[in-house]
C-alpha cells in the first residue's frame, strides 16, 4: 500500500472541499472495499477523507418514502421495518450480500459504489483499462465466466457486484449528492454507466462529489430480490433480479426488474415491464418476459450459462414476487434471497 | 506534514449532533448553553492536581473555589480522539466549545498540540461570553437552565483545561515545530484506541490496519491473520459491540470506538460461556480461525436482529467465519448451547 494522509472531515462540505482540490483524493467511509483495493494496490490515494464520523446516519421519512443517510450502515438499513416491510427487495439484496462483519460496517453510500469483483482488475500484473486506462482489458480473451452479457465495450466487460444497486435500481431509488458544484439529485438507474472507452469510470459522480443520502420514493407494492450464488452464502452474484410489482387488483400495473451482474450497471429491462404492464401475472406471460430480456445477450466465451440461469431467475422472481409461487423464506431475509443452499435448508431443515 | 484541510467548526455554525459519553445526544441539550471541553483526560475541576490551575484562574475572575460543585453538573469533559472530536473537527487538540440554547456555536478555542494559552487569553474571551447585565446577577438563568454562577465557572473549568497536556502527549511547553518536523518524517499521526477497556496511545502509519495495530504494536496476538482481504473472518474483533473485520479497519478509523478482542471476553479466570462451550463441544481442530469464530458468535448472541434460531440461521450469520479444518457443525453446537443455557 502507497503511503497517504489522513483526515477526519467535519463537515459535509469540509469533505468535498478536501477532496475536489487533490486528484488523488478519495473518500472512504466503512472502507470494508476500499481498504482492501488499496492493499492491492488498486486503488493509491494521497489523501483519505474520512467521512463516516459525518451526521449522515440517520434514516428519515421523506417525501412519502424514506431518506436514508449515506453513512448508515447495510445492517441498520436491512433491519430496519419500514425498509424490511415496504422495500422488501432492499433487505433481501443487502442481507444476501457480504457476511455480518462487513454489513455491519459497510455504510449504503459506499455499497454501491464497491468496484468490479472482475478478477483482471484487482490483478496490478494484468491489463485492465479500468483499473489503468489504455492498458488493454485481460478479460476479454481470458476467463471470462462473471463477465457481462449486456452493455460490454472492447475496453471492458466487467460487471458491477453490488446487490444493493439492483434493488436500488428497479426501486427508482433517487441519489442526494453535494459535490464541488453544489448539491444535486441522481436517478439511481443514471447513477451507473456503461464502460464504452471510458471504463474507468463507473459512475456520473465528478471528484470530490459524495453521497449524502439515498432516498426511496413513496412504494406500496411488492419489491423482491434474488441472487444466485456459487455458494450457498458469502459470494457475489453471478446472476441476481430485483422486481418490483405494483397492482391494480388482479392486474399489474407496473413492474420493474433489474438484473444484476450481468452489465456494468444494474440493467434495467423497460421494453419487459412495458411488455407486463396491464397483464394478470401467469406464468406463461413472465417465460416469455424473461425469454425477451435476454434475446440481445451477448456472451462471451465463459459465461454464455448466465442466459438460461437468468431467464429462469427473471420467471422465478416475477412469479415470486406476483405471489403465484411461495418464497423460500421469510420476506426481507436472505433466505427469500438466495437460489438454493441456505433458502431451500430453512423450508426443509435438514 | 501538509496544513489540515479539514477546520474545527467555525463561530455561528450549527453544531453537529452525537453521542456524549453518557451514550445521551447532544441534540438533547437542546434548549440551555452547553460547554464541550474535549481534552487528553478527564477533567474534574474537584480533583487535587487539577484544582490548582482552577483556583488561579478562578481568583482572576473574582470567582471562588466555591463554585467547583455546581460547575461539575453541567461538565461534558470529552475525549479529544472521540467521534464526536472528530465531528467538531477537533483532531486530538485541546479544545473549548460554547453552544448556545439553539445549539449554534457561539465562541471555540482550539490549542495546537504543543501550544501554551496564557490565562489573560481565556479570561478576555470569559468576559466577551458573560451573561447579559439583564441576565446578570448570581443564580440568574441564563437562556433557560443554566446559571451564570454554573455558566462561569464551568467556562472557568473548562479554561483550565486548555493548560493541561495535549492529546498527543506533548507539554505545552515542548517544541511545536520539531512535534511537526517528527510526524513529517515518520508520516506517522497520534492515535489512541480504546481496547478492551483500556486506552492505548500509539503513533502509526496511516496504513495500518487495526489488525496490524493489535498484533504488531500492542501484542494482542488473539485477534488472527487469516487471509488479510476480509474473506476469512478470522480476524474479527468488536467495534462498539458488533462484531467486524479488524484487516479491512484502519487503525487510525477506529478511534472513538470500544474495540473489544477475544483477550477481552474472559472474566479474570471464568471464561465468557461461548469460550466454555466452544471447549466443551470440541469446536475447533487446529484452531486458527477460533477467536474469530468466538467474537463473532458472541456479537451475533447479543445482536437483537440477526435471526439465529435454527442452525441454518446461524450457518448464513456465521457464513462469514471460514473453518479449514470444517469444525463447522460443532462450531453450531457449542453456539447453540450457549442459546440454549
Amino acid at each position: 500500500m502507497d503511503p497517504f494522509q489522513y483526515q477526519r472531515a467535519a463537515s459535509t462540505d469540509q469533505a468535498v472541499a478536501a477532496v475536489a482540490q487533490n486528484p488523488d483524493a478519495t473518500f472512504i467511509a466503512g472502507g470494508t472495499s476500499h481498504v482492501d483495493l488499496m492493499k492491492e494496490d488498486v486503488h493509491q490515494p494521497t489523501l483519505l477523507v474520512d467521512v463516516s464520523a459525518l451526521p449522515l446516519q440517520q434514516i428519515t421519512p421523506f417525501e412519502s418514502g424514506l431518506r436514508i443517510g449515506a453513512g448508515v450502515s447495510n445492517t441498520v438499513a436491512a433491519y430496519y421495518p419500514a425498509i424490511q416491510q415496504r422495500y422488501t427487495a432492499v433487505s433481501e439484496a443487502l442481507l444476501a450480500g457480504a457476511s455480518v462483519q462487513i454489513r455491519n460496517v459497510a455504510s449504503m453510500a459506499g455499497n454501491p459504489l464497491q468496484r468490479t469483483r472482475c478478477p483482471y482488475f484487482r490483478d496490478s500484473t494484468q491489463a485492465c483499462n479500468k483499473r489503468e486506462p489504455g492498458s488493454g482489458c485481460a478479460a476479454i480473451g481470458g476467463y471470462n465466466h462473471v463477465h457481462a452479457l449486456f452493455g460490454a465495450s472492447p475496453a471492458c466487460i466487467a460487471t458491477h457486484p453490488s446487490d444493493l444497486a439492483v434493488a436500488l435500481a428497479a426501486l427508482d431509488a433517487q441519489v442526494q449528492t453535494s459535490g464541488p458544484n453544489g448539491p444535486r439529485t441522481l436517478a439511481f438507474p443514471e447513477l451507473h454507466r456503461l464502460p464504452g472507452d471510458t471504463p474507468h469510470l463507473d459512475t456520473v459522480l465528478a471528484h470530490g462529489e459524495l453521497i449524502t443520502s439515498i432516498d426511496l420514493p413513496a412504494f406500496a407494492g411488492r419489491s423482491h430480490y434474488l441472487k444466485v450464488r456459487e455458494r450457498a452464502s458469502y459470494a457475489y452474484a453471478l446472476v441476481s433480479c430485483a422486481v418490483a410489482l405494483e397492482m391494480d387488483g388482479p392486474t399489474i400495473r407496473r413492474a420493474r426488474i433489474a438484473l444484476g451482474s450481468v452489465a456494468h450497471k444494474p440493467w434495467r429491462l423497460p421494453k419487459i415491464e412495458a411488455m407486463l404492464a396491464g397483464q394478470k401475472p401467469a406464468e406463461k406471460l413472465f417465460r416469455a418476459a424473461a425469454d425477451a430480456a435476454f434475446a440481445n445477450a451477448k456472451p462471451l466465451k465463459h459465461n454464455a450459462y448466465k442466459i438460461p440461469m437468468g431467464r429462469n431467475l427473471v420467471v422465478r422472481a416475477l412469479l415470486e414476487t406476483s405471489g403465484l409461487r411461495p418464497l423460500q423464506g421469510p420476506a426481507g431475509t436472505a433466505f427469500a434471497a438466495s437460489v438454493g443452499g441456505m433458502g431451500g435448508e430453512l423450508v426443509a431443515p435438514r | 506534514m501538509e496544513q489540515p484541510l479539514v477546520q474545527a467548526l467555525q463561530t455561528g455554525d450549527l453544531a453537529p449532533d452525537g453521542v456524549l459519553p453518557d451514550g445521551s445526544w447532544l441534540s438533547a441539550l437542546r434548549g440551555q448553553p452547553v460547554i464541550l471541553a474535549f481534552a487528553p483526560d478527564e477533567w474534574n475541576p474537584t480533583q487535587a492536581h487539577q484544582s490548582a490551575l482552577f483556583a488561579r484562574l478562578s481568583q482572576e475572575f473574582g470567582g471562588g473555589a466555591a463554585f467547583v460543585d455546581t460547575a461539575t453538573e453541567d461538565w461534558h469533559s470529552l475525549d479529544c480522539r472521540s467521534t464526536l472530536a472528530a465531528q467538531f473537527g477537533v483532531d486530538g487538540q485541546r479544545a473549548l466549545f460554547l453552544l448556545d440554547e439553539h445549539g449554534v456555536v457561539r465562541w471555540k478555542t482550539v490549542v495546537p498540540p504543543g501550544q501554551d494559552l496564557r490565562p489573560g487569553q481565556v479570561l478576555a474571551a470569559l468576559e466577551a461570553l458573560s451573561p447579559s447585565p439583564a441576565a446578570a446577577g448570581n443564580g440568574a438563568v441564563v437562556s433557560g437552565g443554566l446559571s451564570r454562577r454554573t455558566f462561569v465557572t464551568a467556562t472557568l473549568a473548562a479554561a483550565a483545561l486548555l493548560l493541561l497536556p495535549s492529546c498527543d502527549g506533548s507539554s505545552p511547553d515542548s517544541n511545536a515545530a520539531e512535534t511537526a518536523a517528527a510526524a513529517e518524517s515518520t508520516g506517522t499521526l497520534p492515535v489512541v484506541l480504546t481496547i478492551n477497556g483500556h486506552s492505548h496511545r500509539l503513533q502509526l502509519d496511516p496504513r495500518v490496519a487495526l489488525l496490524d495495530a493489535l498484533r504488531e504494536n500492542l501484542h494482542l496476538t488473539g485477534t488472527k491473520k487469516g487471509c488479510d482481504h476480509g474473506q476469512c473472518g478470522a480476524c474479527t474483533v468488536h467495534l462498539d459491540g458488533h462484531s467486524a473485520l479488524s484487516c479491512l479497519t484502519l487503525a487510525v478509523m477506529s478511534q472513538g470506538k470500544n474495540i473489544t478482542t477475544i483477550e477481552g471476553l474472559a472474566q479474570g479466570d471464568e471464561l465468557h460461556p461461548v469460550q466454555a462451550a466452544f471447549l466443551q463441544h470440541d469446536a475447533f481442530q487446529c484452531g486458527y480461525c477460533t477467536p474469530g469464530q468466538i467474537m463473532a458468535a458472541t456479537a451475533l448472541l447479543q445482536d437483537p436482529h440477526t435471526p439465529t434460531g435454527s442452525a441454518v440461521e446461524l450457518r448464513e450469520a456465521m457464513s462469514g467465519n471460514l473453518c479449514r479444518c470444517a469444525a463447522y457443525p460443532n462450531i453450531i453446537a457449542a453456539i447453540q448451547a450457549v442459546q440454549r443455557a
